[in-house]
């Protein structure tokens, strides 16, 4: 019995090596041969799993991007291909799906992938292969001072400055008229914190005390805690470094015990065009940066959103903005440098580049610091009579910005 | 003060919840000697029910329950005769939690792949609205939510006491060889009492449905609170699951105020561990405990 | 003759391992082989606990997880050569595992798996908001092995061969226990805890003994793979996921054999894979191995290996001698036998009391 069984496993651990390398080399092929067919860019997202929702926007926006390209004469007059990959919103995954684009189907060029938590070991190995790395979604600051020097983040802000013209606005306020007390809740999520603690740092900076200090874990649901403390502290404002549901979460729990701050400020949420849906009609006043609008009036997004439009049926959102923003890096480095093929010393050529060129995309002109921090702040956006709009900063908005917040 | 006050009520309603779906996980153990790792999983099951029959049809919720509580409990009876009952009685603890936790990951990936990872609520045109306690908010959906536990329990308690059905369950969890000698079939009692444990499962759904968001993963934040409470309370007895739930439940939402969300929850595994210490048998439970 | 089977066996399983990256057509192929073989390990480390005793722990997330930190936070904070600050991990994680052992092995069965579970839960809790220690939910980068001359695929070669050198550690560690009397007592405590006991065994320090070296070795395991990917985020090292994935393995290979769970994890290694491949844009996944645990579960309890020796025994000359049945498979033999013969519900239900006592 024994002696079979050894027999056995060896042999099978033989022909499982052998079909385990076998079939999974199946989809190799284009390979090397630079020049003439599309180039191929392979992008690992995150489709099923935690972080499906926005993977799935920034899925749209790429692909619109690829088909708007090939419609208009290619990149480098070659059609772009993408081959996407779904990494389950995993760590591991998503570091083999990388492995496995450059390597098996020998992509040209990479694109990034979504969520701060998935960028990192991505960009890792783009970085070990010397592939240029940019991502459409890696704002917290923890992306950047990890010494990838092929990462580009490509939006206008990382998430600390996403408050900067909010803060600007409160600093310009007489004293007396500007904020006592804040109140600051956060999911234990790098962007999310990344953000309510920028503007944390900014207002307490300007004498703004601090009187409630919360980090959740990504999976609460229950916030009557968290807002029971809130409300107690009576906060003039209520900063939120949140995603989606929970921002929803949140409110509801305020509204609940009657708490009516001064301000509220979200990030993220307010921008879905499911947030007045799930709020009802007590959204105004609410607070939010976003990196993107589909009413600015930079050179390439009307085109986007005519474009985005008519194939989806609603206008793009930030997700999908950044993605085609990351296409369109990617392809002014790529005609400007005259390249696109996985040779490190091309893909030297882009990274160089990127860093020395400001490039003009959907959400306007990006250029980065040595590490792929982009130089812009966000547009600060408020619900106003029902529409969420632009109140800051003065020279770009649609409405002027509520200072007093109605109740909700 | 009020702060304090409101987190006491919050505890009292949050431990209510946790009492009910604490009391269906150790009525499996009772009856069957089963660690049911799905138990929160259906828990969330019942609540995508509810979402889903609210945004279909426009009605309430609660209404969903006159659906969802007789299915639940079929399916806990099928569960009980197809699956749990098929594995070796020797093995059984060990292979019942492998089993369930099968269940589990195929119930959260049905749901991933039919309603998608997007995470969902129910609008409720009460949703906001609360009434005022001696200074403290109370939630109307909090209180719905409360007072549908608080009946179920209720209900729970009664078929076991008062019911011919329930003495049967009680002999079966405190000796089913002698349960037998005296002509119940415990086979069939234990499949009964499997599909009442479920249907807990239903109700709590609903209710948590009514002011939480809900996703496929968000079972395993469920059950790692709801084990700690069995094992607290006392594995098989339902008062003591009860009791350790309204506690915990309380002590979670009170040690929030000085430690933050975070903290405040390893309050049930710390509770766990010190039961595990001094106590393993549990504070509340009888000598069925002492045994597993 | 028997030896030398044995050895012809044990030389192409070696063969195999160690040409395989050569034989790898390309990087990608070779890392995967590289998680493989890290599955391996862990499953092995996790049937020191899962198969000698019989208690499954669906948390051992835990010690893997842990050993990775330890790993990386000694590499980050004392700059110690990355091989000790792994061995020294796995040390500080052992001792980590006294404690625990001690709350989770008093009682039986249930309490055990409970606390499992909980501890994954609490790791993952203080190790995302501990982040001025554990870099939160920022992740930790892990500072490589190697210096930047080696390049991502001779990394993978590297690691591949390091990860095979670990099991083939924990292999000959098991095979050793299993010939011991140690590994008679602990086998006696998985087929009936009360008899052991009775005859002497001294179940408790047993118990608490495989389960510290099974802590040992997984947290080896964890910490060899954080040096080799080289980021470490709480939720994905203390996830239930990959402690279930430990336990699926071992299962289908086969908890009371020694190869078992190496070949649960290249039969898994590869059905994930595959299925990503093929249904890679839905929950499939989940639903999959939740499928495949079921099965194993309700058909297939003693894993694949003796499933299908005694296939094959069916068809040879029966050379075995009575010593090539284990205790274990008399029990079993007994058990389904009883089982089979009596049809009242009693006998079966007493037999079930006396393995739960």
């Amino acid at each position: 019995m024994k002696v079979t069984t050894h027999h056995r496993l060896g042999a099978l651990a033989l022909a499982s090596c052998l079909t385990l390398s076998g079939c999974m080399s199946s989809g190799s092929g284009s390979e090397g041969e630079a020049g003439d067919g599309p180039i191929t860019i392979g992008i690992s997202l995150p489709l099923t799993g935690d972080f499906s929702e926005p993977g799935k926007g920034v899925q749209r926006g790429y692909e619109a991007w690829a088909d708007y390209v090939n419609d208009n004469g290619g990149l480098l007059g070659r059609d772009v291909e993408l081959t996407i990959l779904d990494d389950q919103s995993n760590a591991d995954r998503v570091a083999s799906d990388y492995e496995k684009l450059i390597n098996q189907d020998g992509v040209d060029l990479v694109f990034g992938p979504f969520s701060t938590r998935l960028v990192v070991p991505a960009a890792q190995v783009a970085k070990d292969y010397g592939f240029l790395f940019v991502e459409p979604a890696g704002a917290a600051e923890e992306v950047f001072t990890q010494g990838f020097d092929n990462l580009f983040y490509a939006a206008p802000a990382v998430a600390d400055d996403h408050y900067n013209y909010l803060a600007d606005a409160i600093e310009a306020l007489p004293e007396a008229e500007r904020p006592k007390t804040a109140a600051y809740a956060a999911m234990d999520d790098p962007f999310a914190m990344g953000t309510a603690y920028g503007l944390k740092t900014r207002l307490e900076a300007m004498g703004v005390e601090t009187v409630v200090d919360e980090v959740y874990p990504p999976n609460t649901t229950d916030f009557g805690s968290i807002a029971a403390k809130i409300a107690d502290s009576r906060a003039d404002v209520v900063v939120g470094g949140t995603q989606y549901q929970d921002a929803v979460n949140m409110i509801v729990s305020l509204r609940q015990l009657g708490y009516q701050p001064k301000m509220a400020a979200f990030s993220t949420a307010p921008t879905n065009p499911e947030f007045p849906e799930a709020i009802g009609d007590e959204t105004e006043g609410i607070l939010s940066p976003t990196g993107y609008t589909p009413e600015a009036d930079y050179p390439t997004n009307p085109e986007f959103v005519e474009y985005y439009t008519e194939a989806h049926g609603t206008a793009p959102g930030e997700d999908e903005a950044n993605a085609w923003t990351t296409g369109q890096v990617v392809a002014a480095a790529v005609e400007a440098v005259g390249c696109a093929d996985p040779d490190p010393e091309c893909q030297g050529q882009l990274i160089d580049w990127l860093r020395e060129n400001e490039v003009d995309t959907v959400v306007g002109p990006l250029s980065w610091d040595a590490e792929g921090r982009p130089e812009g702040a966000h547009l600060i956006q408020q619900y106003v009579d029902g529409e969420i709009r632009i109140v800051l900063p003065e020279e770009a908005k649609e409405a002027d910005l509520i200072l007093e917040k109605p109740t909700w | 003060m009020s702060l304090f006050f409101q987190s006491l009520v919050l505890g009292v309603l949050l431990g209510g919840l946790y009492a009910l779906l604490a009391a269906g996980l150790t009525l499996y153990f009772g009856v069957m000697r089963v660690v049911m790792i799905a138990h929160s999983a259906f828990l969330i099951l019942a609540a995508y029910l509810a979402w889903f029959f609210t945004t279909e049809t426009g009605l309430d919720p609660l209404l969903s329950l006159v659906v969802t509580v007789p299915l639940f409990f079929v399916t806990g009876v099928l569960m009980q005769r197809l699956l749990i009952s098929r594995l070796r009685p020797a093995t059984l603890t060990m292979m019942s939690v492998l089993l369930t936790f099968s269940v589990a990951l195929v119930i959260e990936g049905m749901l991933g792949f039919v309603f998608s990872g997007t995470q969902r609520r129910i609008r409720l045109p009460y949703s906001g609205d609360s009434i005022d306690l001696f200074g403290a908010n109370i939630a109307v959906v909090k209180l719905i939510a409360f007072a549908l536990a608080a009946v179920s329990l209720g209900a729970l308690f009664l078929i076991l006491k008062k019911t011919q059905f329930g003495q049967a369950l009680r002999a079966t969890i405190q000796h089913p060889d002698a349960a037998r000698l005296i002509g119940i079939n415990t086979d069939r009692i234990a499949g009964y009492g499997f599909g009442l444990g479920l249907s807990t499962a239903a109700i709590g759904g609903t209710a948590l449905a009514l002011d939480s968001t809900i996703y496929p993963s968000l079972h395993w934040h469920w059950i790692g609170p709801l084990m700690a409470i069995i094992v607290v309370g006392g594995l098989g007895s339902i008062p003591g699951a009860a009791i350790a739930a309204m506690l915990l439940g309380l002590g979670q939402s009170l040690l929030q105020i000085p430690l933050g969300t975070t903290w405040a929850q390893t309050l049930f595994y710390v509770a766990l561990f010190a039961t595990l210490m001094v106590r393993p048998q549990g504070f509340f439970g009888g000598r069925l405990a002492q045994r597993f | 003759m028997r030896s030398v089977s044995r050895a012809v066996g044990l030389l192409v399983l070696a063969v195999a391992v160690l040409a395989f990256p050569s034989l790898a057509p390309d990087p990608f192929i070779l890392s995967v082989g590289v998680v493989i073989m890290s599955y391996a390990v862990l499953a092995t480390s996790w049937n020191f606990v899962g198969g000698f005793t019989g208690y499954i722990s669906l948390g051992h997330a835990s010690y893997s997880g842990l050993g990775a930190y330890a790993t990386a936070l000694l590499v980050i904070h004392t700059s110690l050569n990355p091989w000790v600050a792994m061995l020294l991990g796995g040390l500080v994680v052992a001792a980590l595992a006294v404690p625990i052992g001690i709350a989770s092995l008093r009682v039986r069965g249930a309490s055990f798996v409970i606390v499992s579970i909980a501890m994954v839960l609490i790791l993952l809790l203080v190790f995302q908001s501990w982040g001025e220690f554990t870099g939160g939910s920022n992740g930790l980068r892990v500072p490589r092995p190697f210096d930047e001359s080696v390049l991502r695929p001779e990394q993978h070669e590297r690691f591949f061969y390091l990860h095979a050198a670990l099991l083939a550690v924990a292999l000959l560690a098991w095979w050793a226990i299993d010939r011991s009397r140690f590994g008679t007592g602990l086998k006696a405590i998985r087929e009936d805890e009360d008899k052991a006991q009775s005859l002497g065994v001294p179940t408790f320090n047993y118990k608490l003994t495989a389960f510290v070296i099974s802590a040992f070795f997984t947290a080896l395991g964890g910490g060899l793979y954080a040096l080799w990917f080289g980021f470490l985020d709480p939720i994905f090292q203390f996830s239930i996921l990959v402690g279930s994935y430990m336990v699926l393995m071992s299962l289908l290979g086969g908890i009371r054999s020694l190869f078992g769970p190496l070949l649960g994890a290249v039969i898994v290694g590869y059905a994930v894979e595959f299925f990503k491949n093929q249904y890679g844009d839905t929950q499939f996944h989940l639903v999959a191995m939740g499928l495949l645990l079921g099965l194993v579960v309700l058909f297939m309890p003693d894993g694949i290996i003796p499933a299908l020796s005694s296939l094959l025994n069916r068809f040879r000359p029966q050379a075995a001698s009575i010593r090539e049945v284990s205790a274990g498979d008399l029990a079993e033999q007994r058990r389904t036998a009883s089982a089979a013969t009596s049809t009242d519900d009693e006998s079966t239900d007493r037999l079930s009391e006396g393995a739960q006592r």
